[in-house]
C-alpha cells in the first residue's frame, strides 16, 4: 500500500496508524463505521443498517436502518437512534475473521 | 492468603486471543475468540456463536457485546459443557 512515489512518508506514516486494525472495543467500532451492520437489541429486535456513528453510551445512529424478523424485513426505517442501554449487541456483518 | 492475586478483570485479560463463553442475565449465550474488552467488560468477539434457548444458534463474524447484561464469562468453553456432564468426570 506504498501509493507514495517520492518517498516522503510522514502523512502515510499517520495513514496506516488510523486503519491498523484495533480490537478493544472503541478500536472495533472507529473501525466498521459507514459498514453495514446488525444491532440486536435486549428485547430480540434486530436492526440492520450502515453504522453512522456510535458513542460512550452505545447509542447508535443507522442509516437504511430495516427492522428484521425470522429474516424478512419488516419495517424500513431509513435514517434511525437507538438508545444505547437496550443494545445488546452490535455485529459487522462484513468483518473478515480469522487474522 | 496468596500473594500471587489474579483481579477479576485480569483474568478476562488473560483470556484475549482465545476462545471463551458468556452467559448473559438472561440465560442467552456467546462463544467465540475474545479480541478485546474494556472497564464496563464491554467485549468484541471473533467467529461467534450466539446460543438462545429459544430462536436456536446464530453464526456471527464479529460483535461488540455490550458488557451490561453479561453474567459469567468462561474461558475456554464452547457451549457444549453442563452440569451434569461435569459430574459424571
Amino acid at each position: 500500500m506504498s501509493g507514495n512515489v517520492n518517498g516522503s512518508g510522514p502523512v502515510l506514516a499517520d495513514f496506516n496508524q488510523a486503519v491498523r486494525p484495533t480490537s478493544d472495543p472503541s478500536g472495533f467500532l472507529s473501525e466498521i463505521l459507514g459498514a453495514p451492520v446488525t444491532v440486536k437489541l435486549n428485547s430480540g429486535i434486530v436492526f440492520k443498517g450502515d453504522l453512522q456513528s456510535v458513542d460512550g453510551y452505545m447509542n447508535i445512529a443507522l442509516e437504511r436502518c430495516r427492522e428484521v424478523l425470522n429474516g424478512k424485513v419488516i419495517h424500513n426505517w431509513g435514517d434511525a437512534f437507538i438508545r444505547g442501554n437496550n443494545v445488546s449487541y452490535v455485529c459487522a456483518d462484513n468483518a473478515i475473521t480469522g487474522r | 492468603m496468596s500473594l500471587e492475586q489474579l483481579l477479576p478483570l485480569e483474568l478476562i485479560d488473560k483470556c484475549v486471543g482465545s476462545q471463551i463463553w458468556v452467559i448473559m442475565n438472561g440465560g442467552k449465550e456467546f462463544t467465540g475468540k475474545l479480541l478485546g474488552f474494556d472497564d464496563y467488560v464491554n467485549m468484541v468477539l471473533e467467529d461467534v456463536t450466539e446460543i438462545d434457548p429459544v430462536e436456536g444458534n446464530v453464526k456471527l463474524p464479529k460483535i461488540l457485546l455490550n458488557g451490561n447484561n453479561i453474567c459469567m464469562m468462561v474461558p475456554g468453553g464452547d457451549g457444549t459443557s453442563t452440569f451434569e456432564d461435569d459430574m459424571e468426570e
